[in-house]
């Protein structure tokens, strides 16, 4: 169940990166859109995340609009990270 | 109440170092964005920028100044101001009345010095010479104590929109009482801090930028300053004058620190507002200098403002496709292409477009062209909703 | 003419929500911290974005914004608006060599992100500016506004002055000797004798217009000099009160901006010596420290007294004849350069 660590450990680092300050980590569903409704992230959320991947699991993207086929949800972001995380 | 005339310009861009070869290059067609030479980053093998091929140490010899709190940005804009004033004719005296006000522009400042701001930042010990000359006032300040300015003196930062404002402001200074000429002017020099800034924000081409391009990919940037002398129109009798300043407006678009909003009110409003204030319509307007950055956001939202306020767009064109944007000097080195335009009676082509934004269609000037003009626009956009436009009338 | 009509302050001191100026709050180690109020009124997703002085900034607005007329603009003065994000991302440069970096300190650190956080919260489309000249930004601020006052006097602004303590400025404000060498307590600021002062921060707002129906102040005059020069300092003061035919006998209080730097004592006393001996002479930069737009707390100060509050005895440098304080004069001055002075009247 390495998932759920990831998980856990990537809802952790959402909250740290953009400083989501009313958020608890476990709050945020698995399967809850990160942007537009759920957690109403917007643009510059996105680039915030790209740095979160750079940092934390060494994957790079330039390409902000390919982000955001990643980020639609805590599942597509954990599959995304398991298959190209370089740490 | 009185009108606002200019009756002194001067620029140094990636283009050239005076008014007359900045004309020269537009006329041609010339681009000056180009790989980075003088200045040190990471990012000089893989973006291009508009830099100015004059370094600082012999910005210092060109304007005989030597004191070792000075950035490239105090001299660039020493450099611009200096042959505003000579332009205009005006005589020490003059210059030094209380009656003569400074407005200036810039975003960084002195943190041209990156390295050194980080170090001085980060100590307690052995301060760099540059402790007084990293904020934006620094740039004015050096200027008043330069030519011993007397009167009004204030710095503006809008981000990328703030040497349009000091047009404003310093008309606005005239149109009050409180001055009865102003020197304005916009400044920036190449900074590690802005060229991280924006790629953080993915919106650096790394390719010399497309405005209005469908295939556009951000924007380059770039280093300059320009400086205007405004005057009231008692002032002027026989005087060479180059425009009158028409019409301003300063609108907020209100919607998110670093995009503007579909619609572009902010745009729309500002373009709106300075037409209202020079008392003309849209169909008056013979050019517009669009902000035109080449970023996805801007040129579609700006593209959906002018199609909105004027159903057909007049002529327009993006000069950032010569000079890269340079930020706190935009709105100024801009407002001086077009007066440029009005008062030479020509347009100047705008570079590397192929093919317009599918939803817009908006075609840019691309072939250098004769043509009267009465009225033309010029618009400066800014992070933090931050729209200004401003309308020059021919005299 | 302009006329304020609300005013709002966050600052080292009680000067929020119930205003106490009776108990001086102490500085730590040569910095006056401003008091943060809860913020409750922004909301969660924009709050985790804002630096310090957007905070402080957006939070001495809100309650002038809320049961306000339509506002026409927002005018600020800041030198250097948030400064700790500004730093916070020329760390990244260099700790990641211009690597991947995150964008939010970039676009927070713009010194016109104060103004347009307040245009984005309350949806104001109108006239937005920062005036940025270090020492005199708000002074430029209310100049701004006084101009809008003359070109459209039914119309209301929002004003203020914003600035904040990073560690960052005040290594740089430190290493340019602006602060004092050893620490001295705000309570005995003005016995240290001394160069330097102590570094401050704070926001004052205020709605502005060119109506006078229900207004706490009226900004009469306001004049600015860059100098290092006593003498021109003193042609400067009687100038003003000459071309603003202001009579110093009818003055109750001036508001003096001295800040216990022992080398800015001078222009302080020549101010002092111009005025009738029967003034009163009221201190505040033991409650604020020093930064570059001060001056918008003097203003909120003025418009504190005029409203018939009295200044706590650790404020009283003299004790003036009069027993009103309807007629106000307000003079600072920063680094040694930059001067303003204004009349403010109720």
């Amino acid at each position: 169940m390495e998932n759920t660590v990831l998980k856990e450990e990537l809802k952790a680092n959402i909250v740290k990166f953009l400083n989501l300050i009313s958020v608890n980590p476990s709050d945020i569903k698995d399967d809850e859109p990160l942007f537009g409704e759920g957690l109403g992230l917007d643009s510059i959320d996105a680039i915030e995340l790209i740095v979160l991947l750079d940092r934390v699991y060494g994957i790079k993207i330039t390409d902000p609009k390919e982000g955001r086929k990643i980020f639609i949800d805590i599942n597509t972001m954990v599959d995304y990270i398991e298959k190209n995380r370089t740490k | 109440m009185t009108k606002v005339f200019v009756t002194g310009m001067g620029l140094i861009t990636s283009l050239g170092d005076s008014v007359v070869e900045n004309r020269n290059s537009l006329c041609s067609g010339k681009s000056g964005i180009t790989s980075l030479e003088l200045f040190k980053s990471k990012y000089a093998d893989s973006l291009p920028f508009a830099e100015i091929k004059i370094a600082t140490e012999k910005l210092k010899e060109i304007l005989s100044v030597d004191s070792a709190d000075l950035t490239r940005t105090s001299l660039l804009a020493l450099h611009a101001c200096k042959q505003a004033i000579l332009d205009s004719g005006l005589d020490s005296s003059q210059v030094k009345s209380m009656r003569t006000a400074i407005v200036g522009a810039n975003t960084v400042g002195g943190m041209c010095l990156t390295d050194e701001l980080y170090k001085d930042s980060n100590s307690k010990e052995k301060g760099s010479p540059f402790l007084a000359s990293y904020d934006a006032g620094s740039v004015t300040l050096f200027l008043q104590k330069h030519f011993g300015l007397k009167g009004i003196a204030n710095t503006i930062n809008t981000a990328c929109s703030s040497s349009a404002n000091v047009i404003m402001y310093g008309s606005r200074l005239i149109k009050n009482g409180l001055a009865d000429r102003v020197i304005v002017g916009g400044v920036d020099s190449l900074a590690k801090f802005t060229i991280n800034g924006f790629n953080s924000l993915h919106i650096l081409s790394k390719e010399a930028c497309r405005p209005f391009d469908k295939s556009r990919q951000g924007l380059n940037l770039g280093e300059g300053a320009g400086f205007l002398i405004l005057e009231k129109e008692s002032l002027v009798q026989n005087r060479n004058v180059y425009a009158e300043v028409s019409g301003y407006c300063n609108a907020n678009d209100a919607f998110h620190p670093s995009s503007l909003s579909e619609q572009g009110d902010g745009p729309f409003n500002a373009m709106k507002g300075a037409l209202d204030l020079a008392g003309i319509s849209t169909k008056d307007i013979d050019y517009i200098n669009a902000h035109g950055t080449a970023t996805e956001n801007n040129d579609q939202v700006e593209s959906v403002a002018l199609l909105r306020l004027f159903g057909t767009v007049p002529p327009f064109s993006s000069t950032k496709s010569n000079t890269g944007h340079t930020l706190g000097a935009a709105g100024a080195v801009e407002a001086i292409f077009s007066i440029l335009s009005l008062y030479h009676s020509e347009l100047y082509p705008h570079l590397r477009f192929t093919d317009p934004i599918p939803e817009t269609k908006l075609i840019p000037v691309q072939e250098y062209e004769k043509r009267d003009m009465k009225h033309v626009m010029s618009n400066s956009f800014g992070f933090g909703g931050n729209c200004t436009s401003l309308v020059f009338s021919k005299v | 003419m302009l006329y304020i009509h609300k005013a709002s302050c966050i600052s080292p001191q009680n000067t929020f929500n119930n205003v106490d100026l009776s108990i001086l709050m102490p500085s730590f180690e040569n910095m006056l911290r401003a008091i943060e109020p809860g913020y409750e009124g922004i909301p969660p997703g924009q709050l985790r974005r804002m630096g310090k002085a957007v905070r402080l900034g957006v939070g001495a607005a809100l309650p002038l914004l809320k049961d306000s007329p339509q506002l026409a603009g927002i005018i600020l003065g800041t030198a250097n608006g948030g400064m700790e994000d500004c730093i916070k991302f020329l760390n990244q440069i260099i700790d990641y060599d211009e690597g991947t970096l995150t964008p939010t300190n970039f676009v927070q650190s713009t010194t016109n992100a104060i103004a347009s956080q307040i245009a984005f919260m309350s949806g104001n489309k109108g006239y937005n500016i920062t005036h940025v000249h270090r020492g005199l930004s708000f002074e430029n601020a209310l100049q701004d506004a006084m101009m809008h006052a003359i070109e459209d006097p039914t119309k209301t602004y929002l004003l203020g002055g914003v600035d904040e303590i990073s560690d960052y400025n005040f290594n740089i404000d430190f290493l340019l000797g602006c602060f004092k060498e050893k620490f001295t307590s705000n309570d005995a600021l003005f016995n240290a004798n001394t160069p330097g002062t102590i570094a401050g921060e704070g926001a004052a707002m205020f709605l502005v217009g060119g109506q006078k129906e229900n207004s706490l102040a009226c900004m009469h005059a306001l004049s600015v000099l860059t100098s290092t020069d006593e003498r021109e300092l003193k042609e400067s003061f009687a100038e003003f009160i000459y071309s603003n035919n202001i009579n110093l006998e009818e003055v109750d209080v001036f508001i003096s901006g001295e800040n216990g730097d022992r080398r800015q004592d001078n222009f302080n006393t020549e101010i002092e010596l111009a005025m009738p001996p029967e003034i009163g002479i009221v201190r505040y930069k033991h409650l604020t420290g020093e930064y570059p737009s001060a001056s918008a707390f003097s203003l909120w100060l003025a418009c504190h007294l005029a409203q018939g509050n009295t200044a706590p005895a650790h404020m009283v440098k003299k004790v003036g004849a009069k027993k009103t304080c309807r007629n106000i004069l307000v003079y600072n001055c920063y680094q040694g350069l930059q001067h303003s002075f204004m009349h403010v009247t109720s």
